[in-house]
């Protein structure tokens, strides 16, 4: 080794070459090691970052009783981000979650409209203009056997 | 250098598979979220093959930790044990508040069937306050016969016994000088719901309510019993009843010695006479809740506290048994046979009662006047008719049991 | 840091999440862990090296406060990370560690409720220490760290004999600088992971009100303090020896003498004799205080 200080960074592998010399192997195998051994590392670190501590959110609700829904009445229910309706033909509800990019859609007198980019909805849920280009969701209600009114959000 | 720095890479790069190998080797998680906490409990990662404990503490429910403790989070063993109440019976009297207990369980008013905790702890199976004040008087520690002592200190929150004390000190051998009274704590006090059993496996219970609703069947100490139920067996009872008997001269226990192999003679100690139905049916079919564990009145004596007779079930020459139809469906008859579903109770079922409203859910009335009775262990149907109209001799002012037994005691 | 709540409730709870649930959640807190231990011990055998080998002389002398600065700044790290686990086992070095605070004379109450955000160790104080233990002590160390290693530099490099004296006057240049520091950092990351998986880091239930089963044990790297504590007065032995200790270290270049400048770099030179051989009095003692905590 020189007695001062010098740009002595040693030459890339020569990988060119039949039979690989010593240094080169060794060069070569440290950094596929260091590879390989990164690969892992950054595994694990994936699989850390994907735990998920909080609880899903619930994909049923239950509104019972029934009867406390007036034919001809609509009624938001907010935890569940959408809105019953009860008509002569029976319940069924629409999703309040902008079809658009998801902020919740404000009732007004012609419907439902959002308050993020405009979109807007008549009383039925169906499209009426706006950014968005799909009607509003609707949701599935089950009536059980013994009375009990389930609002389903989930697939 | 090279070469160390070859072999330094290739140990970190065995380090990180070997991390990543140990990782997938760790036991699934596995996670239950009951109902009544709403938080999730990781237990059955580990003990998912433990028997339900009863029909009425289902784990989807209840869940483990709310009547155990310890740490829902942890699968480390002695992490997620540390803060287990009781150690492994959290029905111990020194955790059965926090674990039966608690503001939405057995904890509470006696309109609402809810006061058990209450009960057992001023129970005299529980006090011992009768034997001790006995103990004491004795031997001159005390100059009555009045329960000032218990196993420990008590307060009764339902008196409704104006006759009873409010409240009873602990029981201090240490402060006691009589010879009689030390010898006394030393060898008579294995059978109060708190303490450890005698060894054995006639005498093997746990303490607390496990003591008489987890039963010990073979009296194994080694084995696992995850279990609460209603329905008692005899041999339940008889870890502490019908062991033996105390001898004052020389202030033992002497456990008794014969080898009873049948029922009649297990049952109870060859010094009695009972009748047939006192060995065939189990003591839970006639002794009742508050005679098993207490009114809430602290009592020195069984006598204040035991009342059920023969007559209770079986009526006099003058009376039929007292009985009640049922007639509310939330019937604490009702629950108890829902608990314990040996007869099918419903609503416009009239069945027995004792003379102090305690439902006797398991007896009913049968159109033709007549009665059944389920044993609430054994399941086995009885039927039987009222006294009243028979040949029985019993004389007008003599009802107690023991006259019944003066005819129909069987001798063994 | 991703999984860690710094709420009183929550805290010991989300660190048996990170240790039984997270994937790696137990391997990534004991590393972190040992290294944090590790940390210490490397800095206290580099102190030793520095006063074995006089190497804190002359223009070195700012450099080495310096260095004693980082030491502390290390030591509040590991006590504030210990704190955070706010389960059982770290309860009573807390209320007796914020107590010394306290109990200093006039500033004592004032410094607490800066340190506690209350009268009592409780929300406020948690989030506080989580605040210094992840921001505010980082920027004091990245602050005092890089001046260090940039004395270093200016100080003309670690302290060696001048190039007349040594035996082989080659330095190597910054490209094996760096490849040698390379292979520290992969034989450390291999002893670190092996520690960790064969040691997981401690942990214990959660903090309960209550009656507790005592185990009041101080952090290994203030056992020595614990034991002192034994013989009196809290401020004295709890502040004041400990402060001293630490004032001895840093007045040490400026009292006793120094080693001479052709000595420099080599190890136990005659000139620092008196400081190395404080050093060795005050460390045995220290020692021993230690063990005698372990018992």
């Amino acid at each position: 080794m020189s007695a001062m200080p010098s740009n002595d960074k040693r030459p890339s592998p020569d990988l060119t070459r039949e039979s690989l010399s010593r240094r080169d192997f060794l060069a070569l195998s440290t950094r596929l090691l260091l590879a390989i051994g990164g690969l892992v590392g950054l595994g694990e670190l994936t699989r850390f970052l994907s735990f998920t501590p909080d609880p899903a959110p619930p994909e049923s609700y239950d509104l019972s009783p029934a009867d406390q829904y007036a034919v001809g009445s609509s009624t938001i229910i907010s935890q569940a981000r959408a809105v019953l309706l009860h008509t002569a033909d029976g319940f069924s509800a629409l999703s309040l979650v902008c079809p658009h990019l998801g902020c919740t859609l404000k009732p007004g007198p012609g419907g439902y409209a959002c308050p993020c980019h405009g979109s807007s909805f008549d009383a039925k849920g169906h499209l009426k203009n706006g950014p968005a280009n799909k009607p509003m969701q609707a949701l599935r209600i089950e009536q059980t056997p013994d009375n009990r009114l389930i609002l389903h959000t989930g697939k | 250098m090279k070469l160390a720095t070859v072999f330094a890479s290739a140990a970190m790069l065995v380090a990180l598979v070997a991390s990543w190998i140990i990782q997938d080797r760790q036991p699934k998680p596995v996670a239950l979220t009951p109902t009544f906490t709403g938080q999730v409990e990781y237990c059955l990662t580990c003990h998912a093959d433990l028997a339900q404990i009863s029909t009425s503490h289902p784990v989807e429910t209840f869940g483990c930790v709310s009547c155990h403790g310890g740490e829902r989070l942890a699968l480390d063993a002695d992490l997620a044990h540390s803060t287990m109440r009781g150690g492994a019976n959290p029905s111990d009297l020194a955790a059965v508040e926090e674990s039966c207990g608690g503001a939405d369980c057995h904890n509470g008013l006696a309109q609402d069937h809810r006061d058990h905790i209450q009960r057992v702890q001023t129970s005299l199976q529980t006090t011992y306050a009768g034997a001790i004040a006995q103990m004491r008087y004795t031997f001159g520690a005390q100059a009555d016969l009045a329960a000032h002592y218990g196993v420990q200190a008590v307060e009764t929150q339902e008196k409704t016994n104006p006759n009873t004390p409010d409240a009873l000190l602990a029981f201090d051998p240490s402060k006691e000088t009589a010879p009689g009274i030390l010898k006394f704590a030393e060898n008579c006090l294995t059978c109060h719901l708190e303490a450890e059993p005698l060894p054995g496996a006639q005498t093997y219970r746990f303490t607390g309510c496990a003591a008489c609703h987890t039963p010990t069947p073979g009296g194994d100490p080694e084995q696992i019993v995850h279990r609460l139920t209603t329905a008692i067996p005899y041999t339940q009872c008889n870890t502490c009843h019908n062991r033996g008997n105390y001898d004052l001269r020389s202030m033992t226990f002497q456990t008794r010695s014969d080898l009873a192999t049948d029922r009649l003679h297990d049952y109870y100690q060859p010094i009695a006479q009972f009748t047939r139905c006192e060995y065939t049916l189990d003591c839970v079919d006639c002794h009742t809740r508050q005679e098993a564990m207490g009114d809430g009145n602290i009592y020195s004596k069984k006598k204040d506290i035991q009342y059920i007779q023969c007559k209770t079930c079986h009526g006099t020459l003058a009376e039929l048994p007292k009985t009640t139809t049922i007639t509310d469906p939330n019937d604490l008859a009702l629950r108890q046979a829902f608990l314990n579903p040996v007869i099918d109770l419903k609503v416009g079922d009239t069945i027995l009662v004792t003379d102090k409203d305690e439902p006797l859910w398991n007896i009913r009335q049968l159109p033709d006047g007549a009665y059944e009775m389920i044993g609430k262990a054994t399941g086995q149907r009885f039927t039987f008719r009222p006294v009243k109209g028979t040949a029985c001799q019993q004389k007008v002012d003599q009802q107690e049991s023991r006259y019944c037994h003066e005819c129909h005691a069987v001798q063994r | 840091m991703f999984y860690y709540n710094p709420n009183p409730d929550l805290a010991a709870l989300s660190i048996q999440t990170i240790t039984f649930l997270v994937p790696f959640g137990g391997l990534l807190r004991s590393l972190h862990y040992w290294a944090a231990q590790l940390l210490i011990v490397t800095a206290t055998v580099h102190l030793l090296r520095v006063i074995f080998t006089g190497a804190y002389a002359r223009k070195r002398r700012f450099n080495y406060l310096l260095g004693i600065l980082l030491l502390v700044v290390c030591l509040i790290f590991d006590f504030s990370g210990y704190v955070l686990r706010w389960d059982e086992g770290i309860r009573w070095a807390l209320v007796v560690g914020t107590n010394l605070i306290r109990s200093i004379p006039l500033i004592g109450p004032t410094l607490y409720i800066m340190l506690m955000g209350g009268v009592q160790p409780g929300l406020a104080s948690l989030l506080r220490f989580y605040a210094w233990h992840i921001f505010g002590l980082t920027i004091v160390l990245l602050i005092i760290g890089a001046w260090h290693l940039f004395r270093v530099r200016r100080d003309g490099g670690i302290a060696v004999p001048p190039p007349e004296l040594r035996p082989d006057p080659a330095r190597i240049n910054r490209f094996e600088l760096v490849r040698r520091e390379v292979l520290a950092m992969l034989i450390s990351g291999v002893v670190l992971v092996v520690l960790a998986l064969i040691k997981p880091a401690p942990i214990s239930a959660p903090i309960q009100e209550g009656l507790t089963a005592v185990d009041g044990r101080a952090p290994w790297f203030f056992l020595w303090v614990q034991q002192l504590l034994r013989w009196g007065d809290p401020f004295l032995w709890g502040v004041l020896v400990p402060l001293g200790v630490l004032a001895w270290l840093a007045v040490l270049p400026y009292l006793l003498p120094e080693s001479k400048p052709e000595e420099a770099g080599r190890w136990f030179p005659r000139g620092n004799r008196a400081a190395q051989v404080s050093v060795t009095i005050l460390g045995t003692a220290i020692l021993v205080l230690t063990l005698l905590g372990l018992r």
